[in-house]
């Protein structure tokens, strides 16, 4: 299974970015290139748990809206500014789902639910997608995302520890029981 | 609750992505939160009206509707009053226009465009506004002072007007007002003698009119009866406020000025011009950032070349390294008297001198200054540090291996700072290029409102002796949307269940909005399912809105549509060369 890099950055890149953060504090202006930079992976990321285009759309506008207000705010980590304006996004769609509860979406490919079965060492069929599938609905919200940003939008470890603030040791060891409980529904499924 | 599950869901284009980019409107929306945030601090309008307030609250309302519409809880939806057929359609109409956008154009091509006018604040003046059908163009005057900023100062300078009207259904369904008027809890339609949508700006922020500096606009209207109200579009509460009856004007209808109104630009040529305006900021952020780029670079410092013993004159000096540690590469040096120093005799050598104190010499790192005291004498002089024999081939070597360094170190600096440069220069070329075709662009869409604009005049001149006018004039408090209107109920006939389906294969069309124009007179009824009521006596025509495709069903259509118990309505989707409201109001046949 290969990980998306789009998100990795070299020293150079950072720093470009962080000057550019610097001279948007003082000029809203100047955040064009990041809005440029990142408008196309917030709206892939809000779009993936919704269903409603539109309302993908209006929800990746109030995100760089909200990042863009609390730019002064923004403490530069040794990390891409993504991951600042991911868990805005992250924040944001959360708050969608608990107003609107049934506005939540997961959307995968086939090759995603082959990925699963893979990682979890069982031979994948395409019968099995129904049945996993309800096993992915029924996941508690945590592991959904989990499972989600790893299998469905190949993020790296390191990626999702830091757009869920945690470290990336905690999201691999969280990835680990996800799937052994998976495979321990795979397995009783028999599927 | 469960979440749906989609699988191989299609995947939106790049294309489709960019299209809803616009770093403008988010620059715009950060600055009217900004008016906002500061209006709640209470630092804003301390000494103002509420009037005032009242349109700045409008304008941030205005930013923030589509926040609203995302995160509005549907469970507050007000429960319908069905105490007629036609309140229920419209109470229905109320619940899923709440879900919508609140001023909600079907399609920005078809959209009025505004039109741009400069006015001279201190000074203020007239502006002539001309639209298709009028034969004389709506005057908007400006009194002298009249415009203040987010803060309430007053503001000098040209100020940006932009104005658009509208006078048909074509007009109406376009720009996606709503024209439903809650009238003590009855819901009524709006059947409009003409509206028109104001708006002032300076240097892209948006200004407001100052309290009793009223602009007065006299709109011109086709339609001279009595019977219409004077309206405001209140969009912080989403409702219509009357402002009082509406007396129209008998104007003699002059033929219009045979020239084009040169100042008019479309919303399309203001948003190319600001983005070419923007060029250079773009260009002068991406200089900033690669300016402190270069100066972030390491800068070697060269190392100071060790001087040979020439035998002049010399000093034994014990010197604090700490204070120049250029000299830690001079071990065991002596300094040598210079030439320069005139005062120097061989006396200076026998004297018991109370203190001998070096500091930096006019030739800073090369040469140092040694000032001699006893207590009745002070002699100053200029000395080199030097060394002699072995400690000097051993300096020498260090050096020239320094001196190395000190070289790639340079020359790597040059390679980075020119890598740099030639980034920055790169990068700016790409925003030259990129104003080079919005220019291109600007030219196309200069041309093309000229021709327009060319047209309109043309067609006034023809039509102007067959149109009768009247004129309607509005105090404008406060900029928006404002209209002389006349509330409607709906048509009074049969109410049906319509089905809308495609005529080209009769396929089932789920409209998203459904515009009922009655011809005769000069109203568009929204409807929001497929409970359609009319009078059998008057011609219809239908507009809907299904998966972003606009779908119309002629005249004729709709009355084939009615003899049919069915009530299965075939529209078609309006012509895809149809670029504007003149297209879709020929379509309508109106």
């Amino acid at each position: 299974m290969n990980f998306n890099p789009r998100y990795h950055h070299t020293t150079t890149q950072l720093q470009d970015e962080q000057l550019i953060i610097e001279a948007a504090k003082q000029n809203p202006e100047h955040f064009g290139p990041i809005y440029d930079k990142y408008y196309k992976q917030i709206f892939g990321y809000v779009y993936q748990r919704m269903d409603c285009k539109d309302t993908a759309f209006d929800v990746t506008a109030q995100v760089f809206l909200k990042a863009l207000t609390n730019l002064n705010r923004y403490e530069f980590k040794g990390v891409p500014f993504a991951s600042w304006l991911f868990r805005i996004a992250h924040s944001e769609v959360m708050q969608l789902f608990r107003d609107q509860k049934n506005k939540r979406a997961v959307n995968a490919d086939v090759g995603d639910m082959k990925n699963i079965y893979e990682e979890v060492q069982e031979p994948f069929f395409e019968e099995y997608i129904p049945a996993l599938q309800k096993m992915i609905k029924d996941l508690p919200e945590e592991d959904l995302q989990m499972i989600e940003m790893r299998f469905f939008e190949q993020r790296p470890f390191k990626e999702i520890a830091e757009i869920l603030n945690i470290t990336e040791n905690n999201a691999k060891v969280r990835m680990y029981r996800i799937l052994e409980r998976l495979k321990k529904t795979i397995t009783n499924y028999k599927i | 609750m469960e979440p749906k599950f989609n699988l191989n869901r299609p995947k939106i284009s790049d294309e489709e992505i960019n299209e809803h980019k616009d770093f403008d409107k988010l620059v715009k929306q950060f600055k009217r939160q900004s008016i906002e945030k500061a209006k709640s601090d209470g630092n804003f309008l301390k000494n103002k009206k509420a009037t005032y307030a009242t349109v700045i609250a409008g304008l941030a309302v205005v930013c923030t509707v589509t926040y609203f519409t995302v995160f509005n809880k549907q469970n507050k939806q007000t429960a319908t009053n069905d105490k007629t057929n036609t309140l229920n359609t419209i109470n229905k109409a109320k619940e899923v226009n709440k879900k919508k956008n609140f001023i909600a154009p079907p399609s920005q091509k078809l959209n009025v465009p505004y039109n741009s006018y400069k006015v001279n604040a201190q000074k203020g003046g007239e502006l002539a506004h001309h639209t298709i059908p009028m034969a004389i163009g709506t005057k908007i005057k400006v009194p002298k002072n009249a415009f203040v900023n987010k803060e309430g100062k007053e503001i000098i300078g040209d100020i940006e007007i932009k104005y658009r009207e509208f006078h048909n259904q074509a007009d109406i369904i376009a720009s996606g007002i709503p024209m439903t008027y809650d009238s003590a809890g009855t819901q009524y339609t709006f059947e409009s003698a003409g509206m028109f949508d104001v708006k002032g700006y300076q240097n892209g922020e948006e200004v407001f009119l100052k309290q009793g500096k009223p602009l007065t606009v006299e709109m011109n209207s086709i339609y001279t009866d009595d019977s219409y109200n004077q309206y405001y579009l209140d969009t912080v509460n989403h409702n219509w406020q009357v402002i009082k009856h509406d007396t129209p004007l008998t104007v003699p209808t002059a033929p219009p000025e045979n020239k084009p109104a040169e100042k008019a630009q479309s919303e399309k040529e203001i948003q190319l011009v600001k983005k070419i305006e923007h060029v250079p900021i773009q260009i002068d952020s991406v200089k900033t950032v690669y300016e402190k780029k270069i100066t972030a670079l390491p800068q070697p410092k060269q190392p100071n070349k060790p001087a040979k013993a020439t035998g002049r004159p010399q000093f034994e000096l014990e010197v604090e390294y700490k204070d120049f540690p250029e000299l830690a590469a001079f071990k065991n040096a002596v300094f040598e008297v210079g030439n320069e120093n005139k005062n120097y005799t061989k006396e200076l050598h026998s004297v018991t001198w109370s203190s001998a104190i070096v500091s930096a010499g006019p030739q800073k790192g090369k040469n140092y200054l040694l000032t001699l005291k006893t207590k009745s004498r002070e002699e100053k002089l200029i000395v080199y540090p030097v060394l002699t024999g072995a400690d000097y081939e051993k300096a020498a070597e260090v050096y020239k291996k320094k001196f190395t360094e000190y070289n790639s170190l340079l020359d790597k600096r040059e390679a980075d700072e020119k890598k740099l440069k030639d980034e920055m220069a790169a990068k700016q070329k790409a925003y030259l290029e990129a104003e080079k075709q919005l220019s291109a662009e600007l030219l196309k869409e200069q041309i093309r409102m000229r021709r327009n604009m060319e047209a309109q005049l043309e067609n006034q001149i023809k039509s102007h002796s067959a149109v009768q006018n009247v004129v309607r004039v509005f105090q404008v408090s406060n900029f928006g949307i404002y209209n002389s209107d006349c509330p409607r109920s709906m048509p009074n006939g049969p109410s049906v269940m319509a089905i809308y389906a495609s005529a080209a294969d009769g396929a089932k069309l789920s409209p998203s909005y459904i515009y009922l124009v009655e011809h005769g007179r000069n109203i568009v009824f929204n409807l929001t399912d497929q409970e359609l009521r009319f009078e059998r006596s008057k011609d219809y025509s239908l507009c809907i809105v299904a998966d972003g495709i606009l779908y119309l069903c002629t005249k004729e259509q709709f009355a084939n549509s009615i003899k049919d118990k069915g009530y299965k309505f075939a529209l078609t989707p309006l012509a895809a060369e149809a670029n504007n409201v003149a297209d879709l109001r020929k379509a309508l046949e109106i």
